[in-house]
Parts: structure tokens; sequence; C-alpha cells
């Protein structure tokens, strides 16, 4: 579904990485694992069509989406939900974020009128937010002001503007670096429902058991490139690459 | 018959500062022009500010450079250049501008423009490059994500407007020049500012009118200032 071909990113001098390639089926979710610093967010963001590769493609159902014009590229990222390392929240309600997706879809008609509307009568939620809240537990704080919320309350929010206007891809870029235990398996049961609606998963972590718990499939990134794609148990019982079991057994030690 | 200088000194306050609606013309004048300008300003900057913030082009540094230097630029100069442009024999001569309340306008603008345009481009490049780049993989398209960042530097841009309308507001070289703080004969301003009524009445020694409207001009900047600052806490509770 979602596809990029032997894509290179460069940050000026610094080569993050190199003729790299993964790809994400419906219904599939897929772990990049890495160490910090190696380059999981600028493939996530390559992915998202919000970051151009310097070479290669990246397809969305076999549509290369930097050949296509903006129009057709944004409707492409419209069926992408990207759930940023930082939350990255808007200031304002819990509510208006969780609902910025559905807002930017309508038509400027439609959003003016409504914003009008809310101004004379607050209106009710809509159901769609309300879902995306309750998925993360949090559909008692939409009232609240971002500001307010812990980091560990944010990160679900931002994981609910995501999936509130119910794309086909999903990126989740270190989703649950900021919960306990509790919050982070509600999230990776999030991952699995989103899998059992045919949603395409990508979770960038560096938690390897989160890795395990959550992907059919585990591409490590290391060295600029992908060392290593396959099967989660595979990979991490028999990985094939030298450089691949050396990250492993050094990280599943801790 | 002796007058007692009490009764004078009331009598000073009574008639100078509130004959004939002489104080409450030179306000208007003032706010006219400043207004205005400021409004026109913010119009020409926010853009010009959101187009410098969103894009890397060749020559990114020099515009901003020459936007710097226009903070700077001293009143009178920019007065004797809109002078020059505004007379007879200047590019806008035909037009009859001189000594009107649009050619303080066009000065006033040009004095505004610079302060207003480099703090709204400071306050949308503070704004997080995330936030900006959510919206767009929200679903969101560059006018969206403009919109969020303008509303993220919404403090910022408020501080903006209101530095650019303190520097009109209290302004004096350039309103002098090509406004000429004209009344007219029934005593009314017609480009008589606050600002060149303080200086003109000072100088006659008419302390008590000067202080009077220098009263009135810090109550109408603190006004302006309380006014954008509730504005900026309705964005919030919003
Ligand atoms: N905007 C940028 N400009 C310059 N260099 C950048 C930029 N963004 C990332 N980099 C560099 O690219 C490399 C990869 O960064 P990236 O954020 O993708 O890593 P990561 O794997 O997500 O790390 P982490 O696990 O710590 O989040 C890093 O060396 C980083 O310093
Ligand atoms: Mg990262």
């Amino acid at each position: 579904m979602l596809r990029a071909t032997a894509v290179s990113r460069s940050y000026g001098e610094t080569v993050v990485f190199e003729n790299l390639s993964i790809d994400v089926e419906p219904g599939e979710v897929v772990a990049v694992i890495g160490p910090s610093g190696i380059g999981k967010t600028t493939l996530l963001r390559t992915l998202a069509l919000s970051l151009e590769p310097d070479e290669g493609t990246v397809s969305f159902d076999g549509t290369d989406a930097w050949e296509v014009d903006d129009p057709d590229r944004l409707a492409l990222r419209r069926r992408i939900g990207m759930v940023f390392q930082a939350a990255s929240l808007f200031d304002a309600p819990v509510a208006r974020n969780v609902e910025y997706g559905l807002r930017v879809r309508r038509s400027w008609p439609e959003r003016i009128r409504a914003e009008l509307r809310s101004l004379v009568a607050p209106s009710g939620t809509a159901d769609a937010v309300r879902d995306a809240l309750d998925i993360v537990g949090l559909d008692d704080k939409r009232a609240q002001h971002v500001e307010s919320l812990s980091a560990g309350e944010a990160q679900r929010v931002s994981f609910a503007r995501a999936v509130a206007y119910d794309p086909d891809v999903l990126l989740l870029d270190e989703p649950t670096s900021d919960l306990d235990p509790r919050n982070t398996a509600v999230i990776e049961d999030a991952i699995a429902e989103a899998r059992d609606r045919r949603i395409g998963v990508v979770v960038a972590t560096h938690d390897m058991y989160q890795a395990e718990r959550v992907a059919d499939r585990v591409a490590v990134l290391l060295d600029g490139g992908v060392t290593e794609v396959g099967p989660t148990e595979r990979v991490f019982d028999d990985p094939r690459d030298p450089r691949t079991r050396r990250f492993i057994d050094g990280e599943l030690v801790y | 018959m002796p007058i007692d200088p009490a009764v004078q000194s009331l009598q000073l306050l009574v008639d100078l500062p509130f004959r004939e609606g002489y104080v409450r013309s030179i306000v208007s004048v003032s706010l006219y022009v400043s207004l205005i300008a400021v409004a026109l300003s913010t119009l020409f900057s926010i853009p010009v500010a959101v187009v410098l913030g969103f894009n890397d082009f060749p020559g990114k540094g020099l515009v901003k450079a020459v936007i710097n230097t226009g903070m700077g630029f001293p009143s009178v100069v920019v007065g004797l250049v809109v002078l020059f442009a505004v007379s007879n024999q200047g590019p806008l001569g035909s037009l009859n501008l001189l000594f009107t309340k649009q050619a303080m306008i066009l000065s006033q603008f040009v004095l505004a423009t610079p302060p207003i345009t480099a703090i709204s481009l400071a306050a949308i490049t503070g704004v997080d490059e995330d936030v900006r780049d959510a919206a767009r993989a929200l679903g969101g398209t560059r006018l969206d994500a403009a919109l969020v960042v303008l509303k993220e530097a919404r403090y910022g841009i408020a501080t903006a407007v209101l530095a650019g309308f303190g520097r009109a507001i209290s302004e004096v070289g350039s309103v002098l020049i090509v406004g000429g703080n004209i009344t007219g004969a029934d005593g009314i301003s017609k480009t008589r500012t606050l600002t060149t009524a303080i200086q003109l009445e000072a100088r006659q020694g008419q302390y008590g009118t000067a202080m009077v409207l220098g009263g009135v001009l810090l109550a109408l900047v603190l006004l302006i200032n309380a006014i954008v600052v509730r504005f900026g806490d309705w964005g919030v509770q919003r």
C-alpha cells in the first residue's frame, strides 16, 4: 500500500540513510527499530509525504507521490495519520486538536459556517472525536486546554488526533515514550485494533520488547539503511545480518 | 481688580484644552491617522512575514536586513522622503496629498511596517516546526498550516501591532513635515496630532494644555494595549 523504494535523505553533508526500502500493507504492523539519531523520525516523515526524499520514490497504491501535483499529493497525504514523537499539539482545547483533521477536510464555506455556529451556540463534540478520545481513554478531557495536560496525556491526544479521520495508514513515532506501562498497553491495544480494521501501521520505537509485542514485521535501521527486515520472530530469533545481531543482542541485554 | 491665581488656573483648565472641541479634534486626527496606518501596515506585514517565515529563497537575508534597518529609520528622514514624493514635483504630486491626513498615513505606514514585519516574523519563526508539520501531516493545506502558525504566534503578532501603533501614535517628526500641524480657522485640527500639538503648545508656553494632551496620549496608548491583551486572553479561552 505505502512503499518507499530506494530512498535517500541527507541534511546538508549528513547522510541519514541511502537506498532504503520499506513498505506496509493494510492490516499489518511494521516496527522500525534502531538506535537514537539513526533516522527513524526522518524515515517516518518521508513516508508521511512531509519530507521529499533526495532520491528514490514513495508510492501509495502504486502512485508515485512526488510525481503528482500538489492537490493529488494532498489527497494521498490525507489517507495517512501521523503521531509525532513530541506530541506537537495545537494551542487549543483537546477536542479542537482531535477534530483538526476532520475540519481541514471540509470546504471553506462549511468551515466558516461551523465556526460561526460554534461562536453563537457551542455545539457538541463530533462522534468521531469522541470515539478517538475514547480509544485513548481521554473522553473526559475533551474540553481541557492542551497546555494543562501531562506529557503522557498529550501523547495520547496526539494519537487520537491521528486516528480521528480514519486514515488508511498510521505512522507512529515512538508513541509510548512518555507513557507508563498501563497507558503503553492502551496504545498497544489501539495499534492492534487499527490492524484489525485493516489499517497499515508503521511504528518507530527503540523499545524492542514493544516491537516484539505489536509488530508483524520488523525493519532494523542501522548505519544509514535497513540492515534487515522480516517477520518479527525471525528477525529477533535469527538475525541474518551480523550488525543486526550485535544490535539486538546488545539491546536485549538490558 | 486683582484676579485670584487659583481662579485663573482653573479658568486655564476649563478654557484652554477643551475649547470648541480642540482636544477632541486632535485626538480623532491622531487616532484616525495611526489606526489606518497600522491597519494597512498589518495587512501588508503579516503576509510578508508568513512568506519569509515559510520559504527559503536567495536574497532572504538581504530582505531581513532591509526590514531590520527599517526599524531604525529616523522618522524625519521618512517624512522628508514622503514630503518629496507628494510634493508637486514628486511622483505622487498629482494626487495633491501635501499637508493631508493621507500623506501622514503614508509616512506612518512606512514607519510602522518594519517593526510590525520584523516582530511578526520573529514570532512566526519561533513557532515549533513540528506544529507546522503536524498541520500538514493531518491533511491541512499550505494555507491551513499558515493559519495554525499565525494562531500559535498570535501574542507575538499582537505585540508587533502594538509596537507599530506605539511608533505611529507617538511619532512627531514625519507627521510634522508631511502634515504641517494645521488647524482650520475655527481652531479645529486638520492635520494636528497629539504629538505635534504637544510640541507646539509647549513651545508657546501653554504647559497646562501640553500636559493634558500628553495625558490623553498616554491614556490612549494604555487603552489600546489593554484591548489587545484582552483579545489575546480570549484567544486562549476559545
Ligand atoms: N532538520 C534537520 N536538520 C539537520 N539534521 C537533522 C534534522 N533532522 C534530523 N537531523 C539529523 O538526522 C539524523 C537522524 O535524525 P532522526 O530524528 O531521524 O533520528 P531518530 O532515529 O528519530 O532519533 P531518536 O530515536 O532520537 O528520535 C540525526 O543525526 C539528526 O541530527
Ligand atoms: Mg525520532
